[in-house]
């Protein structure tokens, strides 16, 4: 029985299928180091939304030609259409796949080899995508608002991270030119190429005619988003950062925290949001590439599709992966190409069981081969404070770890609380990684650091840059720690403050003030602003060690 | 297949149904003489248990023999030729396959010499509970009545509710050798054609042998009999099922089970109870609320605990994860086995208590309690943690108002725990996809299982939806009933 519902999706469905397949894509690939940015990447935007909903409503136009590639074009023509927007498919596919297998192990589970990650992706988007569009309409209706809702609260809750100057420095510095504009423009034209998709769904669109309206505003609610997060960004980050990050939208969240101290920090729940996303862009991809390869007379794409996306994905051509070679595909071949092929269309006118056994077994083996990458609570170290100082061999890096006992609140009287605190010192930050590796039981974690002290020397001989260059490439190192400098980071972390971690008595002094008496540390995206600003460090507060505790200086003591 | 016709020979009807109920000790075969003056044989076939000794006395068979006492034999015959037997619920009877069909149901069978009919007198039936409590559909507000194991009883319960002749109540008997009888309950200008058409062509595409519980009717007319979600709604509350008839579904009753079949079914009408229509809406509102919440919590804590505490750790504030990290100090086991040790150990007193003597129930919360939590904890087999991990997880599970939807649950529950365990959060993105992209496929008799969260138009004035509508807002019926019976409510004057 076919209820009527089913027969064709509704406006809302397309809308937010658009919303779920282009919003992580977007936010990940579009703004950053050299891609879109500042004032001109914004007017691009905006000139491109003027575009593409001229283009939105050639699209619907056009959808009647899609039906039958081989009817409308010819049986060369109509495979060779049909060739040419599979290849797209496969290779959007693979850099969506390949997006994820970078993105997964750097800044969200370490330990995961890139192509299995890619793998269970492709396995998982791949499952049922032959079985029609309304299925599609109903997953994007239910988790399409979420989502959408979702990614823009967590700006919203970002925007206290922000800074008016940081700001001012992006409207300063960013120009609006002619060539930065177009390229903005064309790049953001190229990105929603996707859309050159859309009419092989449109006739299962209701009220196909009437469908401009949403398409529109699916593009507007895309390029609006977008529009924020380039306004966002350089308050939160700083212009000289930005500019120098691949992906900035990863650490937009590192230093927010939400209302209420439940969570310390929410940057793995927008990447799970930013995942989902993806996962759907590629189930999409597949969605379509099968539509395509029925309608071009080519056989269904329902099992050879992902075995190509997969491949294209973890296959290297002269060095070189997907990711390299992408942005010149779409820009130089696909997109011109589309055009093309459009114009000529326009001109004609008139033109199961055993293999889910047998891929549950391979899921269920790939989760066994993850498992490594695991590390139990109990088998990790939380330095909660870090002391970084120059020494003759290099640098000496000494971890404050709480009294696990004490910290929990768990501690026997009889227990003598002596201060743990590890000292490393090496020629490089490499090296006493390898030292600690070497020598020590736990995992380090370092991702509840709550204070970094940095000594002196460090700061006099300039190594500091050194530190933060190491502290950039953890991808777990929250950006609101709070720096200090003192003459002996080791003596201050070995300090017994009398119940809590050096860390927490630090981040406590700087925090329990009433509204009046609020003091203001330096964070660590702070440090980074003025480092890529002018590659300075900006003045940290003195931490003053003498006989009967400790003492901040959070001015420069006279 | 051939019919045997009744003979009007009493001695060859006789014959053949001793023959055929031969070694039938249950089956009594009662020959009478009756009449006034010249007397006529006649026989009496019933079950011994399910027609009383005392109904043969009492009701409409006994006056009807005692009447009979008083007449010739051609006024017997002609009685029964025009007037079946000229008492109340008596039908005339063409084939011994009618015969036999009649008396396993449980009536009486009359025969009589002359006569190439059989008469059957309805009975009681078969012994039955009778009218007990909803056992796993308790309210605090509503009725306490629930369905029993005979059909009839239950259809009556809902006529009871529906006292309309429009509610139209269609039997059938499914299973070759079982014979059970099945009751497919509709409101006649309510209910789609195409729903209805459907369950009956459903019912008509299988042969089987028997049919013992409502629950193998429903996995053997499921669509999509893979998925681990369950495709009707079951009730065991008669003001339910008259709930789902007045908004356009189908209730399917099978003989011998006390769960009513509701089709089709969605993903938000396992989420509601029966007693949400008696609450106040914003009580009601707040617990459907609470369900969905609890719904996530039976579903994704175990696995999102898993992932937090192996992956991300960052996400939780230092003195939390502190905690977790002391409290999992000398556990000899991964978090993962941990995890599933004592996932494994609760239902393993679940399944227990369920099938635990009820006076005995108790001792299952000691042992749960006591040796399965505490001992654990102190034998450091598991952390704390864990077990309120594991508890909350089970309270999420046990508020969900439908035990085989919440059981869908539990399993994907353990697919979550791994995927977390293993993955992190990109496993568990990865576990959102496939459930919503399965859950976005499902359909329950051609309806999207997500109604009403995937309707097209606004699902205003219907009632459906997480949030609960006061009473008098709740003007239409939902998307299953017709369309051009869509209104509910209406105030008098607008008539």
């Amino acid at each position: 029985m076919r209820f009527a519902e089913n027969n064709r999706i509704s406006h809302r469905q397309l809308y937010r299928q658009m919303i779920l397949a282009f919003l992580a894509p977007f936010l990940l690939c579009l703004p950053g180091k050299e891609g879109l940015l500042g004032k001109s990447g914004i007017v691009g935007i905006f000139l491109a939304l003027a575009v593409l909903a001229l283009y939105a409503l050639l699209l619907l136009r056009m959808a009647p030609w899609y039906s039958d590639l081989v009817k409308s074009l010819g049986a060369v023509s109509g495979r060779g259409a049909g060739l040419f927007f599979l290849v797209y498919v496969i290779l959007t596919g693979a850099y969506l796949a390949r997006l994820m297998a970078d993105l997964i192990p750097a800044v969200l589970v370490t330990g995961i080899p890139g192509s299995v990650i890619s793998l269970l992706a492709v396995a998982v988007c791949s499952f049922g995508t032959c079985r029609g569009m309304q299925r599609r309409g109903r997953m994007a209706e239910v988790s399409g608002g979420i989502l959408l809702w979702g990614i823009v609260l967590m700006m919203v809750l970002c925007l206290g991270q922000g800074r008016m100057d940081y700001l001012k420095e992006m409207a300063e510095n960013s120009t609006v030119q002619g060539k930065t504009v177009i390229d903005g423009c064309y790049r953001f034209f190229c990105a929603s190429s996707g859309l050159g998709l859309l009419p092989f769904s449109l006739k299962d669109v209701e009220r196909r005619g009437k469908a401009g309206k949403t398409l529109i505003f699916g593009i507007v609610t895309l390029g609006g988003i977008l529009i924020g997060t380039l306004l966002l960004l350089p308050a939160v980050l700083g212009w000289a950062r930005l500019k120098e990050e691949t992906w900035p939208v990863i650490p937009l969240m590192a230093g927010a925290d939400l209302p209420g101290n439940v969570l310390a920090r929410f940057d793995v729940l927008w990447m799970g949001f930013l995942l989902y996303s993806l996962l759907f862009a590629v189930g999409s991809i597949f969605h379509y590439g099968h539509q395509i390869a029925l309608r071009a007379h080519m056989g269904t794409g329902r099992w050879w599709l992902p075995a190509a996306v997969f491949l294209m994905s973890v296959t290297e051509f002269g060095g070189k992966q997907i990711r390299d070679y992408y942005g010149f595909y779409l820009s130089f071949i696909f997109v011109p190409g589309l055009v093309i092929l459009q114009i000529y269309m326009a001109f004609r006118g008139n033109m199961k069981r055993r293999r889910r056994t047998a891929a549950a077994l391979l899921l269920i083996t790939l989760l066994g081969l993850t498992g490594c990458a695991a590390i139990e609570p109990e088998k990790r170290m939380y330095p909660l404070a870090l002391g970084v100082d120059a020494s003759e061999q290099g640098f000496s890096m000494t971890y404050g770890m709480p009294d696990l006992p004490q910290a929990t609140g768990q501690e026997k009287p009889e227990e003598n609380g002596s201060i743990p605190v590890l000292s490393i010192l090496g020629k490089d930050f490499r090296e006493i990684g390898e030292i600690y590796d070497r020598s020590q039981e736990k995992y380090l974690d370092i991702s509840h650091i709550q204070v970094i002290l940095l000594g002196n020397r460090l700061i006099e001989s300039g190594r500091w840059s050194d530190l933060f260059s190491y502290l950039k490439e953890e991808p777990f190192m929250g950006e609101n720690v709070y720096l200090f400098r003192t003459e002996d980071p080791e003596a201050v972390l070995s300090w017994d403050s009398k119940g809590s971690s050096v860390g927490a008595y630090l981040t406590g002094l700087l925090e329990n003030r009433l509204p009046g008496q609020q003091k203001s540390g330096v964070t660590l995206r702070q440090a980074y602003h003025q480092w890529y600003q002018d590659g300075t460090l900006v003045s940290l507060p003195l931490i003053v060690f003498e006989e009967e505790g400790i003492q901040v200086y959070l001015e420069e003591k006279e | 297949m051939e019919k045997t016709k009744i003979s009007s020979n009493l001695r060859e009807n006789e014959a053949y149904i001793r023959k055929r109920c031969k070694n039938c000790a249950d089956i009594l075969i009662r020959p009478m003489r009756l009449g006034d003056g010249p007397r006529v044989d006649c026989l009496m076939v019933y079950i011994e248990v399910a027609v009383s000794n005392m109904m043969l006395d009492d009701s409409a068979i006994g006056k009807m023999v005692n009447h009979f006492w008083e007449i010739s034999p051609e006024q017997i015959q002609e009685f029964i030729r025009n007037n079946s037997l000229g008492i109340a619920d008596v039908k005339k009877l063409p084939d011994m396959e009618a015969a036999f069909g009649a008396l396993l149901a449980g009536n009486a069978v009359f025969f009589m010499d002359g006569c190439d009919q059989a008469m059957k007198i309805s009975s009681k039936g078969y012994p039955n509970m009778g009218v007990s409590g909803a056992e796993t559909e308790k309210v605090l507000r509503g009725s306490r009545e629930g369905f029993s194991d005979a059909v009839k009883v239950n259809s009556a319960l809902v006529r009871k509710r529906i006292r309309d002749t429009r509610l139209k109540v269609e039997e059938r008997t499914v299973g070759v050798r079982s014979q059970t009888m099945i009751q497919i309950l509709y409101i006649e200008d309510l209910v789609r054609d195409d729903l209805l058409e459907e369950i009956k062509n459903r019912l008509e595409e299988y042969e089987i042998d028997g049919i013992l519980d409502s629950g193998m009717l429903e996995q053997l007319t499921e669509e999509t009999w893979y998925s681990p979600f369950p495709q009707y709604q079951t009730t065991e509350r008669p003001d339910r099922a008259a709930q789902e008839l007045l908004n356009g579904k189908i209730v399917v009753i099978c003989d011998n089970s006390p769960y009513a079949l509701i089709l089709p079914s969605s993903f938000n009408g396992f989420m509601e109870s029966s007693e949400d229509w008696y609450h106040h809406f914003e009580m009601a509102s707040f617990l459907r609320i609470l369900r969905y919440l609890a719904l996530m919590t039976a579903t994704l804590l175990p696995g999102l605990y898993l992932a937090v505490i192996r992956f991300h750790t960052q996400i939780l504030p230092a003195n939390l994860i502190l905690s977790f990290a002391e409290a999992r100090e000398g556990v000899p086991f991964s978090s993962v086995a941990e995890l599933i040790f004592l996932e494994l150990a609760f239902e393993l007193i679940r399944e227990a208590g369920v099938r635990i003597p009820g006076s005995l129930g108790s001792t299952i919360g000691i042992v749960g309690g006591l040796i399965v939590g505490q001992a654990a904890v102190t034998a450091n087999l598991v952390s704390p943690i864990v077990v309120m991990i594991v508890a909350l997880t089970a309270l999420g599970g046990m508020a969900l108002p439908n035990e085989e939807f919440a059981s869908a649950f539990r399993l994907l529950k353990y697919v979550f725990l791994f995927l977390g365990g293993y993955l992190g959060i990109f496993g568990i993105v990865l576990g959102i996809y496939m459930t919503v992209a399965h859950l976005a496929g499902l359909l329950s008799f051609g309806m999207p299982y997500l109604m009403p969260f995937v309707k097209k138009e606004e699902a205003g004035g219907t009632g459906e939806g997480i949030l609960r509508l006061p009473f008098r807002k709740r003007k239409k019926r939902p998307v299953y009933a017709r369309q051009e019976e869509k209104l509910r409510l209406r105030r008098r004057e607008e008539h």
